[in-house]
């Protein structure tokens, strides 16, 4: 147990080690990789993973998931592409209102599962269909090709996922902006120490005068506007706008959330740790193409990196089934 | 208030009842759904997910959930299908790939049950690495130019029904055998109601929850190798997202996601809607962009209005006990 | 002891968990057609006993004879194999299975050979219980029936009920003794754990009563009178920490803060009382009296259905708990690891944790928080190495301690403390009656709710005593007596 106490509270520097050995090892496959602004190029990559892993990191804390923020990625790209060419809107105009459809997406999200009290996998299971859908239907109405979506844009809109600040990607800059808006929220400020309270123990929260059902409601809200930031910034670096975009993000998000130290089951989990595991899997991404494999050992090491990380963490932890049945009925002894 | 309780409780019932309830009122609008030819397709088209629902109903019932069928799916049909195009005996081929469908299911399995990983998060490491070993494999490209006589098998009929559908309805009938009559066909459901009171009972929990998810690998393999018999061709997309599909029609055919509750027939007759609702769709010319939010939706007001019966009859339960106590004054005198 | 048949005798049976010593050598028989009725207060060790006869818990030291052979209890498929079944308190059964599997599933025999097996036992009992229905759909009562038809379909010799009438109606615990009458004709042998001393006379054949860990009285049931059980059910010398702490008080009994008017809602009915100022007012029950139902009632977690509560005056019925806790009413709950504390978590968070909203606008002040922190700490003699300790490595008592400095923290005029020494240690619970006095010093009402009578008579300067989801008896400062409390709370 002590063991395990001490390594959990270096999880965070554990990830910051493998980061090291990570660009170290791929440096020496590929000097390439070592130059920085490689490095910070692979940020426009990681990016729309990490923007949504950020806000998933909440509501995983809560003790939940959110598998539908892949459709609301697509969802909130095709709404803006569409508001911006159909019907004429200012661009700027269209991207908020892209990502109030996102923040709604999120609250219908979160309502399901805070006040009508259905599993987050189930309802969001659900919802990833819907948005999927309803961003299909859209795309049915207006006659757009799906496979190649809307695309040119004015450059002031691709400057998003393309321009520099001083010779910093802007992908680098939004990385950089919401993981200190999310540090700040999570860490910093009484709403974060609710998510928190909510995970560790719902009941006790309750008797707290929390108000859990607001706390989980909000948590995925905030996952939806992540996703629709990530659409933005994906439409944007890829050009065209579509359903599809964010088809194959929730293995990637899901995974840069546990590896970086958020407990499944809730309660736990930091900022830091999941921005740090985001880099990783991005560097990773970059390092697996850069030595020459394919991206489909990409896949692999995420899925790798995802199992091992739990299974160390639930070999090491107390959370097991049988010491859990023995608490219980320690509980219950009277 | 009872009769919609034991509705809900008959979850299979109200499923056929959605089914036959769509084929007659899309049949209103267009008789030509109606026709055996139209039923046939949809039979025909509906046997992958059955398979995929059949072994997603061992994981779902011990509380579990296995979101790496698809990637299996995938898999196993690029084995079969390479192999049999460069000649390999069909037989060497299907074994095998059933064979890499067990192992994943084994690996799986003793993720969750030993290990202890939770089951999304296990299944989804293995959804990843699955898929990735299969485009690894097939190097991206896609495995086409099956022999015929593979591909005719998919075409084959007896007495009128699709061959394949006709194996499906077997292995349902099996499975559906096994869980209300063999000896431990009851425990998959007793792990997902209770596990605390299983391990009272005496059942082997860790090996149960480990079958489960090596059925499930099964069932998805098995899969696999219909789709490459049916398709013709593998695809480096084969099978994506296909798990979502399983997961939607075991909950339409009235399988709890928190375990416990469901059959193979209810779960194959949401995956029979989920086909459905698909060509009738095409019949009503309504174009088939509609499908995925219809199927969305219908999962919604599904989950929702389950959550909210079972709470209000939790809820009544509780306050009745509740009542009972507190109503009962010096009895015992 | 008798010529009867012995089914199980335990011998020196000591077990510990952490440095709580549950059970001190306890040595008890059971033999063919008796009926042992076990009484205890909570935390006298009997659940403990029970689950380590049935191999939940293995034994620190001691032995178990089945049969004059010895056992090695190292699972509950070892007892089962040897014919011991528990009942337990809530019924562990599949609640979406029929009644029927819930009975045969876990068997190595042919289904339907079992199946008729069960239908013949029943048709034996005479019992009318329907084999097709779902267990969710099954009253408590039922459901004990059907834990009952588990242990008899596995011929069980040896069956545990544990305070199988607690959740039951008068009717229905009527046909349970029925029940357990002709059982016992079978000879089988049965531990019958109750709160209820009534029952122990209607229903035993032979009586025992455990205190911390330690049996205080065994024999044949018509060896004793009511006043003995209940005079060997209170403790030696009840300790005198009252009288220490009494010389500070002040008795002013002037502003009345919480006032419960004909309250009723679900498990409680009818319910009056008042609260005034510097005082505390015990109320007692046994579990399952609807104690804990009324009080989440009161604070906004649980639904009314008549009557009302007054604050200061103003009804606070139908508020929500937030805002009842900003109004001056706080709760420290029953069950401290479910609903009181944030194991994870450390002391800091813990007792911040109803207050954010007060000591921070948007961003957390931390060093206001600290400062609250460090003040229940010191005030309290929190045993911490610092506040950024976590709850679960805490011990009992000083988690508690915590608790009520959560609930301190949000400034309440009237608080309630649900059961606020179980499961703590003796030296602890001294502590925490010191902090419940000081609250007392401070003017602040205090409605104490207990089991524990000793806690009841301790503390309180009034107390009422509920019975059944009822207020039934109040008793003034001179009236609280062990006996009083007991005879009352147990519905004598």
């Amino acid at each position: 147990m002590k063991k395990w106490k001490a390594f959990k509270g270096k999880w965070e520097l554990s990830l910051v080690l493998f980061l090291i050995i990570e660009i170290i090892m791929f440096g020496l496959i590929n000097p390439r990789f070592l130059k920085i602004k490689v490095l910070m190029n692979s940020a426009n990559d990681f990016v729309t993973v990490a923007i949504i892993a950020l806000f998933m990191t909440l509501v995983i804390i809560t003790g939940g998931i959110d598998i539908s923020m892949g459709s609301v990625v697509g969802l909130s790209s095709v709404v803006m592409g569409l508001l911006w060419q159909e019907l004429g809107f200012n661009i700027w105009f269209a991207l908020s209102i892209a990502i109030i459809v996102g923040a709604l997406c999120g609250a219908f999200n979160g309502f399901l599962v805070g006040y009508v009290g259905v599993q987050a996998m189930v309802a969001t299971l659900g919802t990833s269909f819907l948005y999927a859908g309803i961003s299909l239907v859209i795309i049915g109405f207006s006659g757009i090709s799906p496979a190649e979506g809307i695309t040119g844009f004015p450059d002031s809109f691709r400057a998003l996922g393309h321009g520099k600040l001083f010779g910093v990607p802007s992908s680098l800059i939004i990385f950089g902006l919401l993981i200190i808006i999310a540090y700040i929220l999570l860490h910093k400020t009484t709403y974060g120490r609710r998510v928190y309270l909510t995970g560790i123990n719902k009941e006790a929260a309750e008797f707290s005068g929390i108000k859990t059902k607001l706390v989980i409601l909000s948590t995925h809200m905030l996952v939806g506007i992540g996703a629709a930031i990530s659409g933005m910034y994906i439409t944007s670096y890829l050009s065209s706008s579509r359903a599809d975009h964010g088809a194959t993000l929730t293995l990637s998000v899901i995974t840069a959330v546990v590896l970086g130290g958020t407990a499944i089951t809730g309660g736990e989990g930091s900022i830091v740790g999941t921005a740090l595991a985001s880099v990783i899997i991005g560097l990773m991404t970059l390092g697996l193409q850069m030595t020459g494999l394919s991206t489909q050992f990409v896949g692999i090491g995420i899925g790798l990196l995802l199992v091992i990380s739990v299974a160390i963490k639930s070999s090491l932890g107390e959370g097991n089934l049988f010491s859990n049945i023995k608490r219980k009925i320690k509980s219950n002894n009277g | 208030m009872t009769i919609i309780k034991r509705i809900f409780e008959k979850r299979e019932i109200t499923a056929l009842a959605f089914l036959i309830i769509l084929f007659l009122g899309v049949g209103l609008r267009n008789p030509d759904f109606m026709n055996t030819q139209s039923i046939s397709t949809v039979l025909k088209g509906s046997v992958l997910y059955i398979f995929l629902a059949v072994g997603m109903t061992f994981v779902l019932l011990t509380g579990g959930i296995d979101v790496s069928v698809g990637a299996t799916l995938g898999i196993s049909a690029a084995i079969s299908a390479s192999m049999i195009r460069d000649g390999s005996s069909v037989v060497l081929s299907i074994l095998l790939a059933i064979a890499i469908g067990l192992i994943i299911g084994l690996i799986n399995g003793i993720g969750v049950a030993i290990i202890k990983v939770p089951a999304i998060i296990m299944t989804l490491g293995v959804l990843g690495i699955t898929r990735g070993t299969m485009i690894v494999y097939t190097n991206g490209k896609w495995v086409e130019n099956l022999p015929d006589s593979f591909k005719v098998a998919s075409q084959a009929n007896l007495g009128g029904l699709n061959f394949y559908f006709i194996l499906a309805v077997i292995i349902v009938a099996l499975v559906q055998l096994y869980f209300s009559r063999g000896k431990t066909g009851r425990f998959f459901a007793a792990i997902g109601d209770n596990v605390e009171g299983s391990i009272l009972v005496g059942i082997p929990v860790k090996k149960i929850t480990v079958i489960a998810y090596v059925a499930s690998g099964f069932c998805a393999s098995v899969a696999g190798v219909i789709f490459a018999s049916q398709v013709g061709f593998v695809t480096s997309n084969t099978g994506l997202d296909i798990e979502m599909v399983a997961i939607a029609a075991c909950v339409l055919g009235g399988v709890s996601l928190s375990g416990g509750i469901g059959s193979v027939i209810g779960a194959s007759i949401g995956a029979i809607i989920m086909t459905a609702i698909n060509s009738a769709l095409i019949f009503l010319k309504v174009p088939s962009f509609w499908n995925k939010s219809i199927q969305g939706s219908l999962l919604i007001l599904i989950v929702v209005s389950d959550v909210l019966i079972h709470k209000y009859f939790q809820d009544k339960a509780r306050k009745q006990r509740l009542s009972a106590r507190s109503s009962f004054v010096g009895g015992d005198k | 002891m008798s010529e009867k048949k012995s089914l199980i005798r335990l011998n020196e049976i000591y077990k510990s968990f952490a440095d709580n010593e549950v059970l001190k050598g306890t040595s008890l028989e059971l033999s063919e057609g008796e009926i042992v009725a076990i009484i205890g207060g909570n935390g006298a060790g009997k659940s403990t006993l029970m689950k380590i006869i049935m191999g939940i818990y293995p034994l620190d030291r001691g032995e178990i004879y089945i049969e004059d052979k010895k056992i090695n209890m190292s699972s509950p498929s070892v007892a089962l194999e040897k014919g011991i079944y528990l009942v337990p308190q809530e019924p562990l059964l599949f609640p979406n299975m029929t009644v029927e599997e819930n009975v045969v599933i876990g068997f190595n025999q042919n289904k339907s050979e079992l199946g008729e097996k069960l239908r013949n036992l029943i048709k034996q009992l005479g019992w009318n219980i329907s084999l097709s229905r779902k267990a969710a759909t099954l009253s408590i009562a039922e459901q004990q029936l059907v834990e009952i038809l588990r242990g008899l379909l596995r011929e069980a010799r040896i069956l545990i009920l544990d305070e199988p009438t607690s959740t039951l109606t008068f009717n229905e615990i009527q046909s349970f003794f029925k029940l357990m009458k002709d059982l016992q004709a079978k000879g089988i042998g049965m531990f019958y754990i109750t709160h209820r001393l009534t029952e122990v006379f209607e229903i035993a054949t032979d009586v025992v009563i455990l205190r911390d860990g330690e049996i205080t009285i065994n024999g044949p049931v018509s060896d004793f009178t009511k006043e003995m059980l209940i005079k060997g059910l209170m403790p030696d010398s009840v300790e005198n920490v009252k009288e220490d702490l009494e010389n500070d008080l002040v008795g002013n009994k002037e502003d009345l803060v919480l006032k419960v008017d004909s309250l009723s809602g679900y498990g409680f009915h009818d319910i009056s009382f008042s609260v005034y100022e510097g005082e505390i007012l015990g109320l007692a029950g046994v579990v399952g009296s609807g104690r804990t139902e009324l009080a989440e009632a009161i604070f906004g977690m649980g639904e009314i259905t008549g009557g009302d509560v007054l604050l200061d005056g103003k009804s606070i019925k139908g508020y929500k708990t937030k805002e009842i806790i900003d109004l001056g009413l706080n709760y420290v709950p029953e069950d401290r690891h479910l609903n009181g504390i944030f194991s994870m978590a450390d002391v800091r968070l813990n007792t911040t944790s109803a207050i954010l909203s007060r000591i921070s606008k948007v961003f957390i002040n931390h060093r206001k928080e600290k400062e609250i922190t460090q003040k229940y700490i010191d005030d309290f003699r929190i045993k911490v190495t610092g506040q950024d300790q976590s709850l679960k490595s805490l011990s009992g008592g000083n988690q508690q301690k915590v608790v009520i400095g959560r609930i301190l923290s949000s400034n309440p005029k009237v608080i309630i403390l649900d059961e606020p020494t179980r499961g703590i240690d003796a030296g602890a619970r001294g502590d925490v009656y010191k902090i419940i006095y000081q609250l007392k010093k401070l003017g602040l009402a205090i409605l104490l709710i207990s089991s524990d009578f000793e806690e009841i008579y301790e503390l309180s300067d009034r107390a009422e005593v509920m019975y059944h989801g009822t207020n039934h008896v109040a008793l003034s400062k001179e009236e609280i007596t062990m006996d009083i409390l007991t005879l009352a709370a147990f519905g004598a």
